[in-house]
């Protein structure tokens, strides 16, 4: 028990030199997305829309991916990351899903570039 | 009469509105062998589980060697001196045949008496030595009970008590397990045994008594247990009971 | 390494982390329906740490480790002396009414000019840490993983351990222990608050992985998950469990192999095992024979084989 109680106070000390407190401040970004179904089964067609959550001017300049989780089972409905096209006005992005099944789904949006972020939207897919 | 190491007077414990034992007197002489007789439902095992801790008494006394066990926890009762074999013979059956010894020491720390004494239980029972690594549930009915009764030993008790070692065994096994008895007996350890096989009974024990519905109906002498006609006819006769 | 299997490994370490809290409970004989509960009241903990109160990663992950492990001792004062279904229906039940008072649950402060915090159902996102301090996905990887390791070396000290042998006692047989002179109670509650502090952390790691958060991530489904993880993989080591995850999540769930029919086949694979593995694949038995094998070839000295009694 001793012993055990030890290797996490050293995992404690170990994360918090490896992973310290929040110091440079990334743009936090901040986004809206509206699906549409295809005529293919289970794909949809996704715009959205990415603004600095602090000036809420557009976002541009970064690469965005899109994936999916399912809240109902968390890890195990994992879809794979697909790269969003910026489209249109500046900011505005285009991706195109396809899921496993209906019903709830929370996107990840996933920014790299000149910032890093990831931002979650649930959205209901299907008519159910 | 010589020393006793247990006495049990007035004890009763229920399982909630239904009375099990209903004041129930009796003494196991020390260094001697005390058999409990009794048909099925009688309360032996209750009796039992009650002198271990593992039931709690709503009246009555135990005793051993005065020191009263009511109130104290089946731990503290292990300390005190008092194992059980329980009945069915109990064994932990994902843990080997050594990590069961060793569970029965749980109690002890001097870590080179319990590496002795596994060593003792090795000797007294060569089966175990020979599947010491082996998984405890695939072990044969005979040699699990040969395990409950090692396991039991390794706290040391002073008073051990077994529940029904014979149960559902062969006659051959059966003779051994009242071989082992006779052997602990011998060696100084007080011995009080429920038992159904009152013929087996009859060559190890000093003392009987019999149980029916949770009282003691008779107290006695194995040649006076012998001449009680109606006891000769419940468990003596040629009709053997069937087990449960 | 690919993002995708940084994500997918990175998920299977954290739902890991239930499953051995399971596995924990399985360990002392009790089946707990609710351990999802805990891993929630960890997810949530660790999230209001870091992205409310501004607390560094390691401190938000303690936080949540200890929120599971005193919700696990206070939902098991009043469970934890009952028995077979009734302890699991138990469990269930209070597993459910965390879940509901989650959904009930709003507390939110102002982020960068955004509300950040639980917000019932409608759940609480934006759990930035690792995106704010510049920590990759693969670097966060290798947390989940060197926390699961030092949980798994935690478990593996356990086992050996005088606790982890009573453990073993009581989920053998309970009568047994108790003639043995364990006591029952109080050993269930260290096990159910060291299992809830796993899940605990596994929650927080969880939060901080997906940054999103929200009441119905934590219902039933993951815990009858968590407990088939143990029930497939095996009980005779934490690894078990381990072997659960990465059959349903890498196996079945990565590969797309039977995409729309996965629950189906999982759900098959446990009802087969239950009767034909009762104590999963690596049950008891096979940890024993690789054990002997390994004795086998690196034979050691036999004094030195026993456990426990340290
Ligand atoms: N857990 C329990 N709950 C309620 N009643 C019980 C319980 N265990 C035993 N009883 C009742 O208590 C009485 C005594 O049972 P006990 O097991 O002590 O008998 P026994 O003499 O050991 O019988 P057997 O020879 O069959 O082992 C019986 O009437 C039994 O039905
Ligand atoms: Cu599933
Ligand atoms: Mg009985």
């Amino acid at each position: 028990m001793k012993k055990t109680a030890m290797l996490s106070a050293a995992a404690f000390i170990g994360i918090n030199l490896v992973f310290p407190a929040a110091a440079a401040q990334n743009i936090r970004a901040k986004a809206d997305v509206v699906c549409e179904p295809t005529k293919e089964n289970l794909t949809y067609d996704c715009k959205i829309k990415l603004v600095d959550a602090r000036t809420n001017a557009p976002l541009t300049g970064v690469t965005l991916t899109v994936g999916a989780d399912m809240p109902s089972m968390p890890g195990v409905h994992n879809l794979r990351s697909v790269i969003a096209q910026a489209q249109g006005d500046p900011g505005n992005y285009r991706a195109i899903l396809e899921l496993e099944m209906t019903g709830v789904w929370a996107l990840r949006l996933d920014i790299t570039g000149a910032t890093r972020d990831r931002v979650v939207k649930v959205l209901r897919f299907g008519d159910d | 009469m010589s020393a006793e190491i247990l006495k049990v007077s007035g004890l009763a414990t229920s399982y909630g509105k239904i009375e099990a034992l209903k004041g129930v007197d009796l003494r196991v002489e020390s260094g001697k062998v005390t058999c409990l007789l009794g048909p099925n439902g009688a309360g032996k095992t209750t009796l039992m589980m009650t002198i271990a801790g593992i039931l709690q008494a709503r009246r009555g006394s135990i005793l051993l060697e005065g020191k009263q066990l009511v109130g104290l926890s089946p731990a503290n009762i292990v300390t005190q001196g008092v194992a059980l074999v329980p009945e069915n013979r109990l064994v932990f059956p994902q843990m080997s045949v050594r990590e069961n010894l060793l569970a029965g020491a749980y109690q002890r720390n001097d870590k080179v008496g319990i590496a002795g004494d596994i060593e003792r239980m090795y000797t007294r029972f060569p089966r175990l030595r020979e599947r010491s690594e082996q998984l405890a549930g695939t072990l044969s009915g005979g040699e699990q009970q040969m395990l409950a009764v090692a396991r039991a030993l390794m706290s040391r008790p002073r008073l051990l008590l077994m529940d029904e070692p014979s149960l559902g065994l062969a006659p051959m096994v059966v003779a051994d397990i009242f071989r082992i008895i006779s052997e602990l007996n011998r060696d100084g350890t007080s011995i009080f045994l429920v038992e159904q096989n009152a013929h087996m009974a009859l060559q190890v024990a000093h003392h009987f008594y019999l149980m029916e519905q949770g009282k003691v109906t008779f107290d006695g002498t194995p040649g006076e247990l012998a001449e009680d006609e109606v006891i000769q006819r419940a468990y003596l006769g040629t009709s053997r009971r069937s087990d449960p | 390494m690919d993002d995708h299997v940084v994500s997918v490994l990175s998920n299977i370490g954290v739902i890991s982390f239930v499953a051995l809290s399971a596995y924990l409970l399985l360990l002392t004989g009790e089946i707990s329906f609710g351990q999802q509960a805990f891993f929630g009241i960890g997810a949530y903990a660790a999230a209001i740490a870091t992205a409310m109160w501004g607390w560094p990663l390691a401190a938000g992950l303690m936080l949540g480790a200890l929120a599971g492990a005193s919700s696990a001792l206070l939902v098991g004062l009043p469970t934890l002396r009952l028995h077979g279904l009734y302890f699991a229906v138990a469990t269930l039940a209070f597993a459910e009414m965390i879940r509901i008072l989650l959904e009930l649950f709003h507390y939110q402060v102002a982020v960068d000019g955004e509300l950040v915090g639980p917000n019932g159902t409608d759940g609480f996102g934006g759990i930035r840490y690792v995106f704010q301090n510049k920590i990759g996905a693969f670097e966060y990887m290798l947390l989940i993983y060197t926390l699961l390791a030092t949980a798994l070396a935690g478990l593996w000290l356990l086992e050996r351990s005088r606790l982890g042998v009573a453990f073993r006692m009581i989920g053998g047989d309970e009568t047994l222990a108790k003639t043995s002179g364990i006591a029952i109670t109080r050993h269930r509650m260290i096990a159910a608050a060291l299992a809830g502090a796993l899940a605990g952390i596994g929650g927080g790691l969880y939060a901080h992985l997906t940054t999103y958060i929200e009441p119905r991530i934590f219902d039933i489904m993951l815990g009858v998950h968590a407990l088939a993880y143990g029930l497939i993989g095996g009980l005779g080591t934490a690894l078990g469990p381990l072997l659960g995850v990465l059959i349903d999540i890498g196996l079945l769930g990565s590969t797309r192999l039977f995409s729309g029919y996965r629950m189906i086949v999982f759900g098959g694979l446990v009802a087969v095992l239950l009767i034909f593995r009762p104590r999963g694949l690596l049950n008891e038995e096979m940890v024993h024979r690789i054990g002997s094998f390994w004795r086998r070839v690196w034979p050691t000295d036999p004094s030195q084989k026993s456990h426990g009694k340290t």
